[in-house]
């Protein structure tokens, strides 16, 4: 019999692969061996950690991450029928995410939407020139833990702050986090307004959001 | 305590650093080029000869004699009339003045008339307006002008456009209806293009230039070299230049390809051979900066992918440096210290035919 690691890698192969068959028949294999919540963490996840990161360095493409994301989804529905109740339908987070007012760049921005998707947060993509009160209100009414600030001009750039003094009057700061991003952020820019965090990228932006939405 | 240089962050911000921090610098700036691109690091020679350009003490550098090339201006026109959200400086002006001010004032070699919106798509309902502005400017002017826009394919796409947004498509796994919005948003901008082109060229444009191609991925490249290799077709001698968006083919479709070719994940000395093969001039190679990243680490970046294009390629290369590309820092007004320091590597190390 396989041993757990192998299981693992050939979870983990098996979304890369981005192959659904392959992906149900490696959960199928390891179901009576691992538990499902170590199914899903350690090889499915990991797996789709993977396809971020070739994503990043343009050995897989958007449909690659997608039928990735869709396998991934189906593998975990196996699953959930084992699992205790209560555990079954963990919500990772609700996720507003836009670019900002003025700004309409949204290629990174709706890459970023696509892979918070397909990790498994509820995302409100609410596109592109988004004036900043938009933001607010769409996190009002969605309940949203997180809002994603794109901006990809030096120009445009100053809206990342507007959205968090914003939230600040609406007395909002304390339960939605604010993560920042585009080509001219940086760390140092997501210190000085105030930010939770700053992410270089798409694949950077979900290990930040698991880190920030549900502390790992 | 070892002398420091000032350099910057990718960003434009003013930092301090030792010779042996900025030649670590470049060497994991090359290594991180040489990884991503499977390509060859710079070598011992080059990493000493960039780091003393950027240690160099004037406040601007510049070329060595008989090293100068030529430079090509993009979307000039614009650049003094625009306002800031046009990256322009707002000096009331027509694009006659604005192109006239390029060739005679600030030396430009060759020249582009270009549309406020700058895409190819809204000029199709302007395009007398854009013939008469280029006969005008024709009829002033010695140096080659040339007609440029970006090919943008995403506005072929909602709301801007006739074909549902791949991102949202694809969002909902809906990837085949995805691809063929794609396919269809292509084949709209290689037959746009032409068309436009066409007209101008009717008007006496010296050339074209496809500036930030594959801004929209892999499909928007491939609608492109499609418009090139038609144009070549019907216009053998007509001057076609090729800017890329940025330094890899965006994979939003995957699948499609030239020349036998996968377009998707491509880097630039794997662009050259198709952009040459469809036909055009010059290649115009981009590489992204890292505004996290030092202006060493990010010029050793960008010199190690623009050697390597340079190197493959049978067509010139004239390297895209601007605000954010080629390591120059994304600032509005990118400082002269990095620009003109980015320059003179891109030349010296990369070798570029031009910029
Ligand atoms: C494509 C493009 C366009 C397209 C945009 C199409 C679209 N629907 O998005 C079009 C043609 C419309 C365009 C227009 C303009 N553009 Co433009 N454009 C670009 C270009 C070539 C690529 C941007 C891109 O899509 N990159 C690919 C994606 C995948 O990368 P990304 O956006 O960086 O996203 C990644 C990360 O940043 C991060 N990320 C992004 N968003 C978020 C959000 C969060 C929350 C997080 C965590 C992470 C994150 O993850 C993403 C995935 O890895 C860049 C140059 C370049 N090479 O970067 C210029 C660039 C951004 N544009 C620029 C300019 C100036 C303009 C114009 C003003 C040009 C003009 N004169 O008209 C207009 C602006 C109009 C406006 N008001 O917004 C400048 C900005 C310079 C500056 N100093 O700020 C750039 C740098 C080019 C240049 N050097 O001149 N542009």
């Amino acid at each position: 019999m396989a041993s757990k690691e192998e299981l693992i890698q050939e979870l983990s192969d098996a979304i890369i692969s981005c192959k659904k068959d392959a992906v149900l028949a490696a959960v199928e294999k390891a179901k009576g061996v691992m538990e499902p919540a170590e199914i899903i963490e350690k090889g499915l996840a990991a797996g789709m950690n993977q396809v971020g990161v070739l994503f990043e360095r343009g050995k897989l493409f958007l449909p690659h991450v997608m039928m990735a994301a869709d396998a991934m989804t189906a593998g975990v529905k196996i699953l959930e029928a084992d699992m205790p109740a209560g555990a079954q339908k963990k919500t990772m987070g609700v996720i507003v995410n836009g670019t900002v007012e003025g700004d309409v760049h949204d290629i990174g921005k709706s890459i970023v939407s696509t892979m918070l998707q397909s990790a498994g947060f509820e995302v409100h993509d609410i596109g592109r020139d988004v004036p900043i009160k938009n933001f607010v209100e769409k996190a009002k009414e969605v309940n949203a833990n997180m809002i994603g600030l794109s901006a990809l001009m030096t120009t445009t750039l100053p809206g990342q702050k507007g959205v968090i003094e914003l939230l600040k009057e609406e007395g909002m700061r304390e339960r939605v986090k604010v993560m920042v991003g585009g080509a001219p952020a940086t760390q140092a820019w997501a210190d000085k307004i105030g930010a939770d965090c700053y992410a270089e990228n798409a694949s950077e932006a979900v290990a930040k959001a698991k880190e920030l939405l549900l502390g790992k | 305590m070892a002398t420091e240089y000032a350099l910057r962050m990718g960003d434009g911000k003013r930092i301090f650093l030792t010779k042996e921090k900025i030649l670590s610098e470049i060497e994991a700036g090359t290594a991180h080029a040489a990884d991503l691109g499977e390509i060859s690091a710079l070598d011992g020679n080059e990493l000493e000869k960039l780091a003393e350009i950027l240690m160099m003490p004037g406040k601007a550098v510049s070329v060595e004699h008989g090293m100068e090339v030529p430079v090509t201006h993009d979307i000039g026109t614009i650049r003094l009339d625009g306002d800031q959200g046009n990256s322009g400086v707002g000096i009331p002006s027509s694009r006659l003045v604005g192109c006239m001010v390029h060739e005679r004032a600030f030396g430009a070699d060759t020249m582009e008339l270009g549309h406020i919106d700058y895409s190819y798509k809204p000029v199709k309902p302007v395009v007398s307006n854009e013939c008469q502005a280029m006969e005008v400017c024709q009829q002033n002017m010695i140096i080659p002008l040339f007609y440029g826009a970006m090919p943008n394919m995403g506005l072929y796409y909602t709301p801007d456009g006739p074909f549902e947004n791949p991102g949202d498509l694809m969002k909902a796994f809906k990837i085949q209806e995805a691809w063929d919005a794609m396919e269809h948003a292509a084949e709209h901008l290689t037959r746009d293009t032409v068309w436009i082109m066409q007209k101008l060229f009717a008007s006496g444009a010296d050339g074209v230039n496809f500036d930030t191609t594959a801004a929209a991925g892999d499909a928007d490249f491939y609608g492109t070299l499609h418009a090139i290799e038609a144009l070549r077709k019907e216009f053998p001698n007509m001057y076609i230049e090729a800017g890329m968006a940025g330094e890899m083919v965006l994979g939003m479709h995957g699948n499609l390809q030239y020349d036998g070719v996968t377009l998707a994940g491509l880097w630039p000395h794997q662009q050259a051979p198709l952009i040459a093969k469809a036909g055009a001039n010059v290649f115009g190679p981009v590489v992204n900066t890292n505004t996290s990243k030092t202006s060493a680490w990010n010029l050793a970046r960008s010199v190690t992918f623009i050697k390597e294009a340079v190197k493959v390629s049978t067509l010139p290369c004239h390297v895209d440096m601007g605000m954010g590309v080629g390591g120059i820092p994304m600032l509005e007004t990118p400082p002269v210290d990095a620009v003109t320091r980015a320059s003179k590597a891109m030349v010296e190390i990369a070798r570029v035919d031009g910029i």
